[in-house]
């Protein structure tokens, strides 16, 4: 599934990052965690998280992830943004609470890494 | 001793609670019985420079003590060539071998006096106990506590490795970072920079990428917890990666609690951040091929990671 799909099931933004909606999306996964991303996290996935401190986006730097999709409609930080940018990553917002985001994804095919 | 030495040793006692009088005390102890001249006791006193003698029979039992104030008032009274008998205290404040140091401390505060006899539980004298014993006894304790120190600083700053045992060049670490304690939304900064160094080094992505999420957490642990100041030296050897994170802080009070999964001290502002969950020092187990964690309450924490590099 690409970018663009994903964004259009959970009704989604792209914030930084739009000229990669073609791109395939591998693996994906979910976590306000910053350790439990830190650890289970597969390099080149895409994580549904709310947190949207910097250290989100520096996780997702340490972890080679593809990119964030911010649930719940929160507020992200400019500095966030900024530094998503610099990174390279795609920051996806989504009004959805990440229950129902998990759950539109899970339904449209995308399965966890512990399904794979 | 001044009032003010006393207070400030009772301020500490506590901290050497465990000395009995027994381990302080002066064995040697120059007694003389109770029928001996009060001159007798001014000689012995005058040849050995001491200020009292305890006084026993013939069992070495302590029945009193004579002390330079009762020999000056003989003195003053011609009484020189009496019987000790005669002047000294009889009803004498000993201590007993099993006295530890703050009832010990407690009892010079209480009666003034410069020395108190030793006695064992029936009333044989062992030994005597002045507050110079205690001062010699606690700055032996003292030298040790040292001596631990400086060894264990040996140990921390020499330039080898922990886990491997070879020489590292701290100076010449190829790799350096001052981790910023100060501001928590900066952690895990040093790591990041890290990995894209190791990366620009040619260093395989699976490899950096473990690297990172170890340091990562090591990083973010110093800021959250050691209250002091960190850094992270990187080196890159043949066939390995060796990082060491250290700080000079709080250091950790149980390490086996902080290696569990899921204990956690971090406050509630850090678990918002998404860490403080209890996985910071599993992670690192985690991702490094081998882990050391050095750390004392007070002592700062030293962590170091071997990363094997694979077989090109």
């Amino acid at each position: 599934m690409k970018i663009k799909d994903i964004v259009k099931i959970i009704d989604g933004e792209v914030i930084v990052g739009k000229e990669r909606i073609n791109e395939e999306v591998n693996s994906i996964g979910a976590a306000d965690m910053m350790s439990d991303v830190l650890a289970l996290s597969k390099p080149g996935m895409l994580i549904l998280t709310g947190n949207t401190s910097t250290q989100a986006v520096r996780t997702a730097i340490v972890t080679d992830l593809m990119g964030l999709v911010i649930v719940r409609g929160k507020e992200i930080p400019p500095a966030t943004v900024e530094m998503a940018k610099e990174s390279n990553l795609i920051l996806i917002k989504t009004n959805n609470y990440m229950y129902s985001t998990c759950g539109k994804l899970y339904s449209a095919g995308l399965r966890g890494i512990d399904e794979h | 001793m001044s009032i003010e030495l006393s207070c400030k040793l009772s301020k500490y006692a506590h901290i050497f609670e465990d000395l009995k009088a027994e381990d302080i005390m002066t064995k040697q102890v120059s007694t003389l019985t109770a029928d001996k001249k009060i001159s007798q006791a001014k000689e012995m006193m005058k040849i050995k420079k001491i200020s009292g003698i305890p006084i026993v029979n013939d069992e070495n039992k302590l029945i009193g003590i004579i002390s330079i104030e009762d020999i000056i008032k003989a003195l003053e009274t011609g009484e020189m060539e009496e019987k000790i008998e005669k002047i000294m205290t009889k009803e004498v404040i000993s201590l007993k071998k099993e006295d530890n140091l703050p009832s010990i401390i407690q009892k010079f505060e209480m009666y003034k006096f410069g020395r108190f006899p030793v006695v064992d539980e029936k009333n044989f004298l062992c030994g005597i106990l002045t507050k110079v014993d205690i001062l010699h006894k606690i700055l032996d304790k003292f030298n040790l506590i040292y001596l631990h120190d400086k060894k264990r600083n040996s140990i921390l700053n020499q330039d080898l490795s922990l886990i491997t045992g070879e020489k590292l060049d701290i100076k010449k670490a190829e790799f350096k970072h001052q981790i910023d304690t100060t501001d928590i939304s900066r952690a895990g900064e040093g790591a990041a920079i890290l990995k894209s160094f190791l990366i620009n080094k040619g260093i395989d992505s699976e490899i950096a990428r473990k690297v990172g999420i170890a340091v990562y957490e090591a990083e973010t642990n110093v800021v959250i917890h050691s209250k002091g100041e960190g850094e992270i030296l990187c080196f890159i050897k043949k066939d390995k990666i060796i990082v060491r994170v250290i700080d000079n802080g709080i250091g950790i009070e149980n390490l086996d609690q902080a290696m569990k999964e899921g204990f956690s001290t971090a406050p509630d502002y850090i678990r918002e951040l998404g860490f403080g969950a209890g996985m910071g020092i599993p992670n690192m187990k985690r991702f490094a091929d081998k882990l050391v964690i050095l750390s004392e309450k007070n002592s700062g924490t030293q962590v170091e990671f071997v990363f094997f590099l694979k077989d090109k």
